[in-house]
């Protein structure tokens, strides 16, 4: 089955999350194919899982200070800070039947990929069950995955720089105060690209592109009128309501 | 009737994901949310599981919280990742202390 290959796009964080629940109803109805899609966010955002509350997990005076919006996602997991020049996110929208019955296996696959894009950058990764990437013990990459109508959907974060003192900011760290010690305990668990490779955003997505195409048939495409429509409705209708934003 | 007290539990589970459980009671369960950073896929089997949580006595048996957990997974054919049954029975139980 061909695939739908979409360049790197800059969406806030309601129009990306939107963007991927149309397409999965599109990638259900057949009126598009498997999709894998890369994008950054701006304004930079937090998000945070599907069964997450996000009085618990955010703060949400200083989002609103910062200008860093708030969304709850599709998927389970836990929250993430994405910030515009610190990550390249993508997600993989297919059928199901198109990955392992298996669901670690599933994110082993698409996990997979990502560690081929970053040994191709001179980085040695390993996929950390459930949902991680390691490079050299220390967290890289997060994705969550949701399976629906039959429609995988798995996104996820690769890091490419680290701002722990904002991160530990719109995150609520048990409300403490946020200390050095927090940083350099973040700093032993979490790394980037960065840190690893002196090679530019731009070279680091070129190098994740080839490593989720590598093997398959695919051609570069946009999004149909249709689901830019879907996208609007759901951005505006679900995603920046209340009624989602609170629902747990 | 007693009085409603709101009790909450929060651990990370063996499975690897954190999970908590806030609930309302007086002699039996009025209110029930569970939240956590777990997967659940389909996702809105949660609601079934918390739905029957409501009206369970306080002294509710682990044995059978994970009877009545795994009954809905089953009957969903639900995946639960980074949590089971068991583990989030334990959470519920410590929440109903």
């Amino acid at each position: 089955m061909k695939w739908r290959v979409s360049g790197i796009e800059t969406h806030d964080a309601y129009f990306n999350m939107a963007l991927d629940e149309a397409i999965s109803e599109s990638v259900r109805e057949g009126s598009s194919s498997p999709t894998i899609r890369f994008y950054n966010w701006s304004p930079n955002a937090v998000s945070i899982g599907y069964f997450q509350s996000i009085r618990d997990e955010v703060n949400l005076e200083v989002c609103k200070e910062l200008g860093v919006d708030c969304i709850r996602r599709w998927t389970g997991g836990g929250a993430v800070y994405h910030d515009f020049d610190g990550e390249i996110t993508y997600s993989v929208i297919a059928p199901a039947s198109m990955f392992p019955k298996n669901i670690i296996e599933s994110y082993g696959l698409i996990c997979g990929w990502l560690v081929k894009g970053l040994e191709s950058l001179g980085i040695e990764a390993e996929f950390k069950p459930v949902n991680d990437i390691l490079v050299k013990a220390k967290k890289i990459s997060g994705s969550a995955q949701t399976r629906r109508g039959g429609i995988l959907l798995q996104h996820g974060t690769l890091l490419y720089g680290l701002d722990l003192k904002t991160m530990f900011r719109v995150l609520n760290v048990s409300r403490q105060k946020i200390t050095d010690k927090m940083i350099r305990s973040a700093q032993e668990r979490v790394t980037c690209v960065g840190m690893h490779s002196k090679r530019g955003k731009k070279e680091v997505y070129e190098a994740i592109v080839n490593a989720f195409t590598e093997g398959k048939d695919y051609e570069y495409g946009t999004w149909s009128i249709d689901e830019l429509a879907r996208t609007r409705e759901l951005s505006e209708q679900k995603y920046k309501s209340d009624a989602w934003m609170y629902l747990r | 009737m007693g009085v409603n007290l709101i009790s909450y539990s929060s651990q990370k589970v063996k499975e690897g994901k954190i999970v908590k459980v806030e609930a309302q009671f007086d002699n039996v369960i009025r209110k029930f949310k569970i939240s956590g950073d777990f997967f659940l896929h389909p996702e809105e089997v949660i609601d079934d599981i918390e739905k029957s949580m409501i009206d369970l006595k306080r002294d509710v048996s682990f044995d059978t919280l994970v009877h009545k957990i795994h009954k809905i997974v089953n009957d969903h054919d639900a995946r639960m990742i980074g949590l089971s049954p068991e583990s989030l029975a334990l959470v519920i139980r410590e929440a109903l202390k």
